[in-house]
Parts: C-alpha cells; sequence; structure tokens
C-alpha cells in the first residue's frame, strides 16, 4: 500500500511540473479543423489538402497571428484523418467540434464524405466548407456548408461547348465508372448538354465500367467502331493513362477530354507521352498562371517537390475564404456558439472574392460562381492555360 | 507479479454493483469538475475524451497531465469507492441474489445504462462513438453466428448490412420525412421514433430474406465455395444499388430522420445479444456446433443439418440486417461503397480478434476495434501499422481470437462476493 501512495504522490508532482510548461492552455486560440482523406483510396488528395494548411498557417504565424478586430489571436490546425471513409469523417468532424471547438472546418474533398460530414456541421451549426466536392447535395438546405468549387452541372456544359468550339465535332462518346458517383453524375450533365446542342443520339457511344476495372478494351472497341469523334472521360487520374493507352492500341485517333478529377500531379507521371496535347477542365492551370497563383505554386513547389494539384489550389482558396470570414465577423467572444454564427454570417456576405482559383461569390445554397478553365496537357506534360469559361 | 496478485486480493471482495458504483463516482467527477477544475489545473485544454489517448499521442507534452488526469478521475476514485462501499454494496448484492436472475440482470443493465448514458453525455464525440460501437457489436455477435457456432466462412456481411440499411431508410424516408424521391411524409413525422422498431424489422427480413439468395445454392457446398458464393452476392448486392438510379445509384441515400439516439441503439444491442444467447444455447444452436464439427456424424443422429444450417444463416443475416438499418440512422446517410470489402475485412478482424464462438468474445472485439481504431487515429498512417499487427500476434498466439469458446456465468458475475467465500474459491 505505502509503494503505491509514494508513487501516487510522485506521478503527481510530476503531472503537476508538466502541466504548469502547459498552462496558457485556456486562452483564446482560433482553430480550424481539416478533415482529409490522409489514408485510405486517394492518400494524394489527403496531401495535398495537408500541406496547403500547412502553408497558410506559414503564413499566419509569421504575421504574428491572426488580427481580429484590432487584436491578435493565436491559430491552431487541426488535422483529421478521415481514412476516406463515410463515417470516419462524420467521426473526425464531430470530434473537431465538440472536443476540439474548432471555429471552422475545411473538407472533406470527396463528396461521398462532404454530404454526410456536412450533416454533421450543420447540425452544430459550425462553419464547413469543402474545397472540391461537386455533389449539390453537400451545401443543399445546410446554411452552414459551403463549397469551394463550381459544381457539375456548369462543368458539364462548359466541356461539351468548349468540343463544339474548338473542333466542331457533332459525335461524341462518353466512358464513365458507374460505381463511382462524381463520374456517373458529370457523365450525365455531359450527355445531356451534348445533346442538347447537337440533337437526340449525337453521343453515339455511352459506356460504363465498375471502380477498380483495369482492362476497357470491350468499351473503347466500341467506342472506336461507333464513329465518335471525340471521347469525354470524367475518370480519375489513376484510371486515365489505362484508357488513354488502351484507346491508342485499338486505333483511336480523335482527341480524349476529361474533367477536373484529371488535375493531378501524378497523371503525368503515370501516362507519359500518351497523355500530352490532351484537354481537360479544371479549377485553375498551373503552367502560366500569373499573379498570387503563381506565387502560391512556385510556394508550395519549392517546399514540397512537385506542382500543386487543384485539391491543394481549393483547399488554400477555402482557408483564405474562412480567414476572410472570420475577419469580417468584427471580434471574436470567446463563446464559440456565437463566434460560428458570425463567421457564417460574414461568410455569406463575401463578394468577388479574389481566389487563385479564380473570383468566386456565394449563392444563396453556399456554391461559388466561379468561371472554369480548360487545360491543354502540353508536350512538357505541363498543365498549361487554354481557355476560360464563365458563367 | 506480487502487487498484481496483491491487488486482485484487495478486490476480490468487491461485487459488480461496488464496480458500477466506483464508476459513477468516477462518472459524477468528471461532470462536475472535469472542466471547470481537474482539466484546468492540469493544463488540459479540455475533459480528455477517450482517458486522454487522442491528445496524448497528438501533442505528448501533455501525457502527464492525461496521465495524472485519468488517475485523479477515474483510477482512485473507483478503486477507493469500490473498495469502501463494498461493505454495503455486497449485502445488496445478496439480496439482489435472491430475486430472479433475470431481474437482476436488468437491474444491473439499467445502471450500468446510466452510468454509460452520463459518461456519453459529456462530449457528443463520445455519444457517436459509443452508438458506432454498440452497432458493431449486433454485427459482430451476428456474423459470430455463422462463421463461429456454425464454422462456415461467410462473406456476404456487407450485403446484408446494405440490404437493412436501405430497405430500413427508404420506409423512413418515405414515411416520415419530406423527400425529394418519394415525395411528402405518408405519416406524421411524430409517429416515427414509435414505428421505428417494425422499420428495423422490416430490414431485418430483408436481409434475411436476401440471404436465402446465398443460402439455397450454397449449402450444398462446404467451405470455399460458401466464401466464394457469399462474397460474390455482396458485390451483386453493392452493384445492384449502385445500378439503381430510384434509390440514388452510387450517389447514395441521406436524409434520414435521426431515429436512433443511444438508449434505442443501446437496447437493440442488448435485445441483440440476448435473442442470439437463447438460439445458440438451444437445441437448434446445439445442432448448430454438431453441424460444425461432424456433418455427417449430426445427419446420422437426427439433425435436419440443411434446416439448421439455413435457419442459422437467416438468423446471422437478419440481425445484420438490423445492424445495418442502425447504422443508416446513425450517420443519416448511406452509400453502396460503405458495403463493400473494407466493411468486411473489419467485420471479419472484429470478429476473429474476439474470439469465434463466444458472444463475450465478439463484444470484446467489437470494442476492442472500435476504441484502438478512434484512440490511434493521431498516429494516421501508423494506425494501419499497429492494428494489423495486434491482429497477427493474436493470431499466432491465440489462434480462434482472444476469447473463444467460452461464455462468462451472469450469475456468478452479478453475485455477492462474501469474505467467507474467498477460501473456498480462492
Amino acid at each position: 500500500m505505502r509503494k503505491i501512495a509514494v508513487l501516487t504522490v510522485v506521478a503527481f508532482s510530476v503531472a503537476m511540473f508538466f502541466s504548469s510548461l502547459a498552462f496558457a492552455a485556456r486562452k483564446t486560440i482560433i482553430k480550424i479543423g481539416i478533415n482529409a482523406p490522409l489514408t485510405g483510396d486517394i492518400p494524394k488528395v489527403g496531401e495535398g489538402t495537408k500541406y496547403a494548411a500547412q502553408m497558410w498557417l506559414e503564413d499566419i504565424e509569421k504575421a504574428g497571428g491572426l488580427e481580429v478586430g484590432g487584436k491578435k489571436y493565436d491559430v491552431e490546425l487541426v488535422i483529421e484523418d478521415n481514412e476516406s471513409k463515410a463515417e470516419s469523417a462524420v467521426k473526425a468532424n464531430t470530434k473537431m467540434i465538440s472536443q476540439d471547438d474548432v471555429l471552422a472546418i475545411i473538407g472533406p474533398q470527396s463528396s461521398k464524405q462532404a454530404v454526410p460530414a456536412g450533416e454533421v456541421a450543420n447540425k452544430y451549426k459550425t462553419v464547413m466548407i469543402s474545397p472540391w466536392s461537386t455533389n449539390p447535395d453537400t451545401t443543399l438546405d445546410r446554411p452552414y456548408v459551403f463549397r469551394g468549387c463550381f459544381l457539375d452541372p456548369f462543368q458539364g456544359p462548359v466541356v461539351a461547348n468548349f468540343i463544339t468550339d474548338e473542333f466542331g465535332f457533332t459525335k461524341a462518346a462518353v466512358l464513365y465508372d458507374v460505381a463511382s458517383d462524381y463520374p456517373k453524375g458529370l457523365a450525365e450533365v455531359f450527355k445531356d448538354a451534348w445533346e442538347a446542342k447537337h440533337g437526340e443520339g449525337s453521343v453515339v457511344a455511352y459506356e460504363s465500367f465498375t471502380t477498380k476495372d483495369t482492362d476497357f478494351s470491350s468499351q473503347l472497341t466500341k467506342i472506336v467502331k461507333s464513329g465518335a469523334q471525340v471521347l469525354f472521360t470524367p475518370q480519375y487520374y489513376n484510371e486515365v493513362p489505362l484508357i488513354v493507352r488502351q484507346a491508342k492500341d485499338l486505333g483511336w485517333e480523335g482527341p480524349i477530354v476529361g474533367s477536373d478529377s484529371w488535375g493531378s500531379a501524378e497523371l503525368v507521371e503515370l501516362c507519359g507521352e500518351a497523355c500530352h496535347g490532351l484537354f481537360f477542365s479544371s479549377h485553375y492551370a498551373a503552367a502560366g498562371a500569373k499573379g498570387d497563383t503563381k506565387a502560391f505554386i512556385d510556394r508550395y513547389e519549392k517546399t514540397y517537390g512537385y506542382t500543386p494539384d487543384d485539391v491543394a489550389a481549393l483547399t488554400w482558396d477555402s482557408l483564405q475564404l474562412a480567414q476572410q470570414a472570420i475577419q469580417d465577423a468584427g471580434k471574436l467572444t470567446g463563446r464559440i456558439e456565437k463566434d460560428r454564427e458570425a463567421v457564417r454570417d460574414a461568410l455569406t456576405r463575401i463578394e468577388n472574392f479574389d481566389g487563385i482559383t479564380g473570383k468566386m461569390t456565394f449563392t444563396e445554397e453556399g456554391d461559388p460562381i466561379k468561371c472554369a478553365v480548360i487545360v491543354k496537357i502540353n508536350n512538357q506534360g505541363e498543365f498549361e492555360f487554354y481557355s476560360s469559361s464563365c458563367p | 507479479m506480487g502487487i498484481a496478485k496483491k491487488f486482485r486480493q484487495i478486490f476480490s471482495t468487491v461485487p459488480m454493483l461496488g464496480w458500477f458504483l466506483g464508476i459513477l463516482t468516477a462518472v459524477l467527477i468528471e461532470y462536475y469538475w472535469g472542466y471547470d477544475y481537474i482539466s484546468y489545473y492540469l493544463g488540459l485544454p479540455k475533459i480528455p475524451v477517450l482517458f486522454g489517448a487522442l491528445i496524448m499521442l497528438k501533442e505528448p507534452v501533455m501525457i502527464p497531465g492525461a496521465l495524472a488526469y485519468d488517475l485523479i478521475v477515474y483510477v482512485i476514485p473507483v478503486l477507493l469507492v469500490a473498495k469502501i462501499s463494498s461493505v454495503f454494496t455486497n449485502p445488496g448484492a445478496a439480496l439482489l441474489e435472491k430475486l430472479p436472475l433475470w431481474l437482476s440482470a436488468v437491474i444491473h443493465l439499467v445502471c450500468f445504462y446510466a452510468i454509460l448514458h452520463l459518461w456519453a453525455g459529456i462530449n457528443d464525440y463520445r455519444v457517436l462513438v459509443v452508438k458506432l460501437t454498440l452497432v458493431s457489436i449486433i454485427l459482430t455477435v451476428s456474423v459470430n453466428v455463422i462463421n463461429g457456432y456454425q464454422g462456415e466462412f461467410s462473406c456476404s456481411h456487407p450485403g446484408f448490412m446494405a440490404l437493412g440499411a436501405y430497405v430500413s431508410s427508404i420506409l423512413t424516408l418515405m414515411l416520415f420525412t419530406n423527400d425529394k424521391i418519394f415525395g411528402a411524409a405518408l405519416l406524421p413525422p411524430g409517429l416515427g421514433p414509435f414505428l421505428f422498431p417494425l422499420v428495423l424489422l422490416a430490414g431485418g427480413a430483408a436481409a434475411a430474406i436476401g440471404s436465402l439468395a446465398v443460402a439455397i445454392p450454397s449449402f450444398r457446398t462446404r467451405g470455399d465455395y460458401l466464401a466464394i458464393i457469399s462474397l460474390a452476392f455482396m458485390f451483386i448486392v453493392k452493384s445492384a444499388i449502385e445500378n439503381l438510379n430510384i434509390i440514388g445509384g452510387a450517389r447514395g441515400m441521406g436524409g434520414q430522420p435521426d431515429l436512433a439516439p443511444l438508449p434505442v441503439i443501446f437496447f437493440w444491442t442488448l435485445l441483440c445479444i440476448w435473442v442470439i444467447h437463447n438460439f445458440v444455447t438451444s437445441i437448434l444452436g446445439k445442432a448448430l456446433n454438431t453441424v460444425r464439427d461432424d456433418e455427417a456424424a449430426a445427419e446420422s443422429m437426427t439433425v435436419k443439418t440443411r434446416k439448421t444450417k439455413m435457419t442459422a444463416f437467416m438468423f446471422g443475416a437478419f440481425w445484420a440486417g438490423i445492424a445495418g438499418g442502425l447504422f443508416a440512422h446513425v450517420l443519416t446517410y448511406i452509400n453502396p461503397g460503405m458495403f463493400s470489402i473494407n466493411r468486411l475485412a473489419e467485420i471479419l478482424a472484429m470478429v476473429y480478434f474476439g474470439g469465434l464462438n463466444s458472444i463475450v468474445g465478439s463484444i470484446v472485439g467489437a470494442v476492442s476495434i472500435n476504441v484502438l481504431g478512434e484512440a490511434l487515429r493521431p498516429l494516421e498512417l501508423f494506425k494501419w501499422i499497429i492494428i494489423p499487427l495486434i491482429l497477427i500476434f493474436v493470431m499466432i498466439f491465440r489462434p480462434y481470437g482472444l476469447i473463444s469458446f467460452t461464455e462468462i456465468n451472469a450469475k456468478k458475475l452479478l453475485e455477492a462476493k462474501h469474505k467467507r467465500q474467498q477460501g473456498v474459491s480462492p
């Protein structure tokens, strides 16, 4: 018994000593939550999110904190891994809101996590900005949920218009993953837009496959035989190289056009020369960027050794949005519920925000009105600005 | 070892009721003084949510503070109160012993729930973790019926869960909410909580009927073949839902009403454990074990093997459907991608970690995998190295799981621990 008593006393004194080091814990700190897929199916997306957030924090720390209403506050990032799973994203959001007292949340990136996580954020009245989620349900009827990117119903027509104006084609083929929500939705939107332009039946081949398929030869053979002039495939960067190579092997000679999911640093690495000269719609173009965008890209490249993809750029913009909303809120009361509400109100008031992925203004639903960019993969394998299209 | 032995000796006189009282004291201390005093003076930013595991891994400088918090709030009060109160909790337990066992068990469970509710209520994150853990318990116990008691290797549990989740979600969306797919609510939303059990049962029934699709063709075979057919079933369910645009397809289905608060889930978990316990200890359950050990011998001893297997399989699938329904209403969003190979790996990990052929084992497996998964969250990638490593070690040293082929005796667990009994059974 005496041993235990002595041990307890020693443990206490050690604890008291250490805790005095960490004492200033309870002053008002601005905490921003990051809900990112650091492990799971798309770790590269999580990495881009994390790096962009760390760069943002560096800036704030260099300025000595975030100034709100004439007072400087320390800023802290709470980075949580959502494992690319819906329930984990929900847990991460609940934890950040109820345990870490975050003022706003950036993320999750994919819609399948952003839709349920948005429900939590809205329930606890905490601002959440999903930089990359394109599913309308993410922000629908949720006053506290915003997003940093344009929606598919805008992107589909942009691509259809671009192909029509650029090449003058009238017959298109679509190849998409029926089991994945983003490609499927975008393929449908594109088909509608194309057929509205060129008449019923102008999408001559509408072929699908299932996630993790690697052999597309039967679908591509049909597409080649259908007499289509252009192939639209809104797939992710890991599938695009396979599709492009197999299409070329099977004798496809027309252009292949993609969507913002192509815009990853790894695309060209995996695809090589086969992808040079192809087009896709995106949020921003890295090569030939100017001003703030260029500064961001250069800094990111210098720190992390590769060109940031659109997720990183959108995350950066979302953080800037959150920062501006916090500053616009006027002052922080220290009572988290009140401050969260003030931040939300400030966010809805932001107009013509000048981000590195373009100017944006939020609609009533929390979706931004912003321009899309058509990117060309040039012969050095860089993503080059080609044209832009605004609503 | 000397300390551990002495420790056990000192606390061997504490009955279950005493431990409950100790834990209740700890939770009350946390509830009233945890935030304003204890965590404040220890320099912690807030009440450590999962016994400080998260904060310790994230900021090592907080380790002493978090440990001291655990000591002050949990360890010392629990041990002290449990020991001191054994003076009157022992007679209390003896009084309860005179009641029928079921009544005594119900009283204990009510106490347990009250404590759990109070503890979880301190933070909403705890509530969510407890809810999902309870759902995992239902899943694990139900898969144990098939993979443990029946001795088959079935991979279709995520499929059953998906059936239950989708059927119950469709029903609640159709009946109690104004949904964009199904239109206006057919019934007043106020009826939701009362009719929710029926909705869940419908989900379970759908899963049970779906399980026939696996059971009828595959029970002519054994072993690997069932694994393959059931795996195929899982993928069929997933692909079918992905291609059904009317229920959201790959986009998933959201907006379920929040009909699954903690007490509801706790009730269903208890019901599941109780029913499955009765099932596996019934004659049918014993028959199931004989089928597993030697099908030919069982057949010759007049066991209807085919019927037994079918019943057990459907029974397991039914509870998986219930778990799916609860899961959908906790998250208020489902998509077919959730019920895929990842989920299967998680379920199988829980059941083989905890132990085959044991309900207690399943509970231990579900709780430990869930709590580990949450507690190691700050480690990100390393979490996925540590958990599989633990699993591998369990498989090496205890091939059938931590607690397999044993059950806890409820009577012994709840009885009074008098001093004189000690001499009899040390």
